[in-house]
């Protein structure tokens, strides 16, 4: 496809100068790559070193009770993972089928009515207002209000997820579905299209972009939402464990639990990324993203 | 070439006709008559250019014979030939080819729009594709083909439906000066071949006296028409040695003459 002259049609004598560019381009990488895992191994080790000697622990921040240190995190993590009463999987597995019902219920409905808002002049001019009032208000002061109405169960947990990701995708699809440009509806139009076909060849897929450009901080708003509604009132989950090691005065668990948490969270972003990559294949600006 | 030129098949019946078309433009405090008194008619099969100074309304005039847009006063009549849906193909100056499709569905996307069956939509991309040289590219998507290729693509979409009246909003002012009058010879061939009535807003008074076989020249707002100059230059047309051509020089002078008069009145 692409109209650039073949590389192989270049003479042989110019070959060692391609590899020696090459060359050049991945020892950059490798360098890079290398301070990276310098840099972790400097922090890592200074917390486990300092929090061991007296003088540090007593006088500076370096104190493990509040601290912990790396060793005990990784020791509190592999007895998390061991079967048995102490295990944590059923905490992680409840924090994240809650995380998985909110972001769904959450980008299927910002997403049908960023389009529906979008479509509707009417509507979306009689609800602007209250739209940018709910917007304004700090979501997570709703997080009591939904645990009392919601008990200490999983819907609470769900409904606050939802409820922050609700309004991410909302706002992502109706300014995405408003940025189709009047010149392409206008053409659209002239070819025949029925309002109905336009919203699904041209709308829609517009709008996917938008809402699938929102999906990454979604995901991580949603799994916030959840640990959020576990903090307040809740007897299971990762935000009850950190609740529970908070009572304890137990820094460890806590570093753990926000350790399990990262790690999850950073898996469901690169998930949502490797589903995004082959449906937006066409998209310029998704492609300089990644 | 067997046939005749397809300017010359022109018929007399007019397909649209414009009666003392005005249309005002609106801000929060004032309002602005834009196009002041517009009467003109277009002939089935003909190819007219309309040139004037910026913001004389000559993209407002296409819209409204498009139907985007409604005179303020007067009216716009179209021939039932080329009135209903898919019968008029309108070419903006920004990309229209929509990005998640290949070049094979955009091109298709007016039949498909019109419920036409797969395999005759299939025929008539290929045929379309066939003639503008893209056949190799049909799988592509858009953001692999070049800025000429992609107008290209969107010349065809207007064409897919076989529209009756073939409006043309600045589509080639975005191009460099080869892949523009490379794109003129073929919109040209497509013309002849197909014989559409063809309505072309440009502000590049080259490119009109080249394509046309008549230039409507609108003066500052509140537009109306200065000249309506029929161009002798005969069909077909070699755009690369036109412009050499005396019948050129005479026509574009004639306009260009008329249209710096316009312009130090505007001062």
């Amino acid at each position: 496809m692409a109209m650039t002259p073949d590389s192989a049609a270049a003479p042989d004598s110019h070959a060692h100068y391609i590899t020696r560019e090459r060359r050049g381009r991945r020892r950059a990488a490798m360098f890079v790559a290398l301070s990276q895992f310098g840099l972790l191994v400097l922090v890592l080790g200074a917390w486990e070193g300092l929090t061991r000697v007296p003088w540090f622990a007593k006088n500076t921040v370096f104190d493990p009770f509040f601290i912990s240190r790396p060793s005990m995190i990784a020791g509190q993590i592999v007895t998390w993972m061991t079967p048995g009463a102490k295990s944590i999987w059923p905490h992680l597995g409840e924090t994240l089928v809650a995380t998985f019902m909110g972001l769904f219920a959450g980008v299927s409905s910002g997403f049908v009515a960023g389009l529906v808002l979008a479509q509707n002049k009417y509507l979306a001019r009689v609800l602007n207002p209250f739209i940018v009032m709910v917007n304004s208000m700090p979501r997570i002061a709703f997080v009591p209000l939904i645990t009392m109405i919601f008990g200490l169960g999983i819907a609470s947990k769900v409904v606050t997820s939802w409820f922050v990701v609700f309004f991410i995708l909302f706002f992502n699809t109706y300014k995405g579905s408003l940025s189709v440009e009047r010149e392409l509806l206008e053409f659209c139009s002239t070819l025949g299209g029925t309002p109905r076909q336009i919203l699904w060849r041209v709308r829609i897929p517009f709008a996917a972009a938008w809402t699938f450009a929102a999906l990454p901080n979604a995901v991580s708003f949603a799994l916030v939402g959840v640990v959020l509604a576990e903090f307040v009132g809740s007897n299971t989950g990762m935000g009850y464990i950190m609740i529970l090691a908070l009572s304890a005065l137990d820094a460890t668990a806590m570093f753990a639990a926000i350790t399990l948490l990262s790690i999850v969270g950073l898996v469901l972003v690169y998930a949502v990324r490797m589903v995004e990559r082959p449906l937006l294949h066409w998209s310029v600006e998704f492609r300089d993203d990644a | 070439m067997t046939t005749m030129a397809a300017g010359s098949l022109a018929s007399s019946s007019p397909i649209i006709e414009a009666r003392q078309v005005g249309k005002v433009y609106y801000t929060r405090t004032s309002e602005t008559w834009a196009i002041g008194d517009i009467t003109t008619s277009f002939r089935k099969g003909e190819f007219v250019s309309i040139v004037g100074p910026s913001g004389c309304g000559k993209s407002t005039f296409l819209h409204m014979i498009a139907g985007f847009t409604k005179p303020t006063r007067g009216e716009i009549v179209l021939a039932s030939v080329a009135s209903g849906r898919g019968k008029l193909g309108y070419i903006f100056q920004k990309d229209t080819v929509l990005p998640w499709y290949t070049v094979r569905r955009n091109v298709g996307l007016g039949p498909a729009f019109n419920g036409k069956p797969r395999s005759e939509i299939n025929a008539r991309v290929d045929a379309l594709l066939e003639m503008a040289n893209l056949t190799a590219f049909a799988d592509a998507y858009p953001h692999q083909l070049s800025g000429g290729m992609r107008r290209r693509v969107a010349l065809l979409m207007g064409l897919a439906n076989d529209p009756e009246v073939l409006l043309l909003d600045e589509p080639f002012s975005a191009l460099d000066t080869h892949t523009k009058t490379h794109l003129h010879r073929e919109l040209l061939e497509i013309w002849r071949k197909l014989g559409q009535t063809v309505i072309l807003v440009t502000h590049d008074l080259d490119e009109a006296v080249t394509l046309s076989d008549r230039v409507i020249v609108l003066g500052s707002r509140p537009s109306r028409i200065l000249l309506d100059e029929r161009i002798e230059i005969p069909h077909p047309r070699d755009v690369f040695t036109v412009r050499q051509t005396d019948l050129f020089s005479r026509h574009f002078n004639r306009i260009w003459t008329l249209l710096g008069q316009e312009f130090r009145a505007s001062e």
